[in-house]
């Protein structure tokens, strides 16, 4: 597989199409721009609606590997009633600075990660969020990415009675580009890839993953099974390829 | 001139400490008398005052800080070992100091401060706000490591703090060491790693996020307290002096403006939660013709410090001058901030003030040891320092016994 625009382009368009088939043909995705139209125009719209959800993080410690693994495994523990309405608002996550320990007293943690560093919150109705988000502030991680030796991580299988039906566990390499991708554009990025992913059956527990870093995307020649894509901030109105999931390995 | 009572003298064997030590220099108000002598019964009470930028002049908002703390200072330590600790070396890191000295290096060069006025070094530090653009961290690293490392005080503020003693001796006010290098006990890491260790900060640097101080368990939200780049706020600063200070004292008071209310509650919370009793106490600012502003924007000429005494300074002897600046600024204002400054009412309460010191001094003298506390007693209330509001109207109550000399002295002159 070879990444060029146009299947950058495919991608986002059939990412809109797939959360929100009933649009799908009113929409025109014919072009990056129009694309980008299109997202805010339904992202707007499941704003206001009252099927919406939202999930929240409260991050104290931030470690990729650690932060992989737990987003993977709060997206697997959602029952289908509740993970159906985050997937119909794209998986939308306000991620914010703060420690799970001081406020679980007063909020209901959904997922907290082993070590207590980080936690999972929703998916709710965003106005329910409001009174945590008001207490937290906006995760802000402003740092570069650096290229790190390759690290594997498994997703915890919740009882050990063995792998769920369908398949057994599998290994994929999860690509994360680093040139002007900053900590927060991580936690927004490879969020919806991980979650979605999680939510579509791609990831399961019991599987491996391999996190690599790359400069960028392009070049890559592995097959991925899942892509995501999304505006790039320094060419306004262009695409471009922040993480991928590969196929099995 | 009678010389305060509450005289200030070196806290037994505390002396500067450098940053990362625990004895920063402080200044205790003792008065040693056979009754308290010995038994180490006192009780230990810190004041903390927000201090004042030293790159503008004083208002009557920073006026009233001032009387009110030393008011509170002054008439507690006959009742209890009490600290006044203000440091300007503590404040200094923040960036509207250093970006103020960056300012003036980077557009006047080397200018010879020392004859300007107040109100010069003011205009200046106008012309920086009204740059609007706050400075880097690069820009201001080297005058952050100046004063960390070597005490350094620009030469403008320097020239603010020698004007700034003037009034305090000119106003009797007690001296907490407007011009000596007194550092916080904890460095900047330091008091970092102390907050995060005891579940109260969040220090998210390494991702390029900032310092957050943690008081979300008691409701109270997340507040920034150091940038992605390092640049502390003065809560920050606060901090790094108060966290190793505070548990030393069985009370700690801290004195601010009531716009600093939410920062205050949190700084309470933290350090209560070190086992010490905070009390905070926010004093109203003085509007000027029915306007609160910050001393940043200018404007206030007509109404100095410098120029207050002035204009009503010639017309009353040293004494009432102070007494009467007190009853105005304490008793008259209040605690609040609805009262606008007026000079009238000034005048009258310094005409007030002759009246009660000749009859002080008509009246017969008391023994100061014994009398005092106990007349000092009754404005306690819950804790252990002294309220300066109730103290002062009681001064003014009709019908009332007037203040005896000594009361006057000790607090007041």
């Amino acid at each position: 597989m070879t990444l060029t625009p146009e299947l950058l382009l495919t991608v986002a368009a059939d990412r809109l199409r797939a959360t929100r088939p009933e649009l799908a043909g009113q929409l025109d995705l014919s072009t990056p721009e129009a694309l980008c139209s299109a997202r805010e125009a339904v992202t707007a719209s499941a704003a206001d609606g009252s099927d919406g959800a939202v999930v929240v993080t409260v991050i104290s410690v931030f470690s990729l590997p650690r932060w992989v693994v737990e987003t993977c495994r709060f997206a697997l523990s959602l029952p289908a009633d509740r993970a159906r309405p985050w997937r119909r608002s794209f998986t939308r996550t306000l991620h914010l600075a703060g420690r799970p320990d001081n406020v679980k007293e007063r909020f209901r943690l959904d997922h907290v990660a082993d070590d207590g560093s980080m936690a999972w919150v929703g998916p709710s109705a965003e106005g329910d969020t409001t009174p945590l988000r008001r207490l937290l502030r906006t995760f802000s991680g402003t740092r570069e990415l650096t290229a790190w030796a390759p690290v594997t991580v498994e997703v915890p299988s919740p009882a050990p009675a063995g792998p769920p039906p369908g398949r057994g566990p599998v290994h994929r390499d999860l690509y994360i580009s680093t040139v002007r991708v900053t900590v927060s554009d991580v936690l927004v990025q490879v969020n919806h890839l991980l979650a979605e992913a999680a939510l579509d059956g791609l990831v399961r527990p019991g599987d491996r993953l391999t996190i690599r870093s790359v400069p960028r995307l392009a070049g890559l020649t592995v097959p991925f099974a899942a892509l995501r894509v999304d505006t790039d901030p320094h060419r306004p109105r262009q695409l471009r390829a922040y993480a991928g999931l590969t196929a099995e390995t | 001139m009678t010389a305060p009572t509450a005289s200030a003298v070196p806290a037994g064997g505390v002396a500067g400490g450098g940053a990362g030590g625990v004895g920063p220099a402080v200044r205790t108000a003792t008065r040693g008398g056979p009754r308290e002598g010995g038994g180490g019964t006192r009780r230990r009470v810190l004041l903390a005052p927000v201090t004042v930028t030293p790159s503008k002049p004083l208002t009557p908002s920073h006026l009233k800080g001032l009387l009110w703390t030393d008011t509170m200072f002054r008439a507690t330590a006959p009742l209890a070992d009490v600290t006044y600790r203000y440091s300007h070396t503590t404040y200094h890191p923040t960036e509207q100091t250093l970006g103020f000295w960056e300012f003036l290096d980077r557009t006047r060069g080397e200018t010879d401060y020392t004859a300007m006025s107040e109100e010069d070094i003011g205009e200046l530090y106008v012309r920086f706000r009204a740059e609007g653009r706050p400075p880097t961290a690069a820009q201001v690293r080297p005058y952050a490591e100046a004063v960390e490392h070597t005490g350094f005080v620009h030469p403008a503020s320097a020239r603010v703090l020698r004007l700034w003693a003037g009034h305090y001796a000119r106003l009797g006010l007690h001296d907490p060491g407007l011009l000596a290098h007194q550092p916080p006990g904890f460095g900047l890491e330091e008091m970092v790693e102390d907050l995060v260790t005891s579940g109260l900060g969040l220090d998210q640097r390494d991702v390029g996020g900032p310092v957050y101080l943690d008081a979300t368990r008691f409701g109270l939200p997340l507040r920034q307290i150091v940038t992605a780049d390092g640049r502390p706020n003065y809560l920050a600063c606060a901090l790094r002096e108060l966290l190793p200070l505070a548990p030393l004292y069985h009370e700690v008071v801290v004195l601010y403006d009531r716009e600093l209310d939410p920062d205050y509650q949190l700084l309470a919370r933290v350090l209560s939660a070190r086992g010490t009793v905070v009390h905070r106490v926010p004093i109203g600012r003085v509007p000027i013709d029915g306007k609160i502003t910050s001393a940043r924007h200018g404007g206030w000429h007509r109404h100095t410090v410098d120029a207050l005494l002035r204009s009503v300074g010639e017309d009353h002897g040293p004494a009432a001058l102070r007494l009467g600046m007190r009853l105005y600024f304490i008793a008259t204002l209040g605690p609040g901030q609805h009262e606008s400054f007026r000079y009238d009412l000034l005048r009258k309460a310094l005409d007030r003030a002759e009246r009660l010191l000749r009859r002080a001094e008509e009246a017969p003298r008391t023994d100061a040891d014994h009398a005092l506390p106990a007349l000092l007693e009754p404005h306690r209330r819950g804790h252990i320092h002294i309220d300066p509001y109730r103290l002062t109207a009681s001064l003014l109550g009709r019908g009332r016994r007037s203040p005896g000399l000594d009361l006057l002295t000790t607090v007041y002159l």
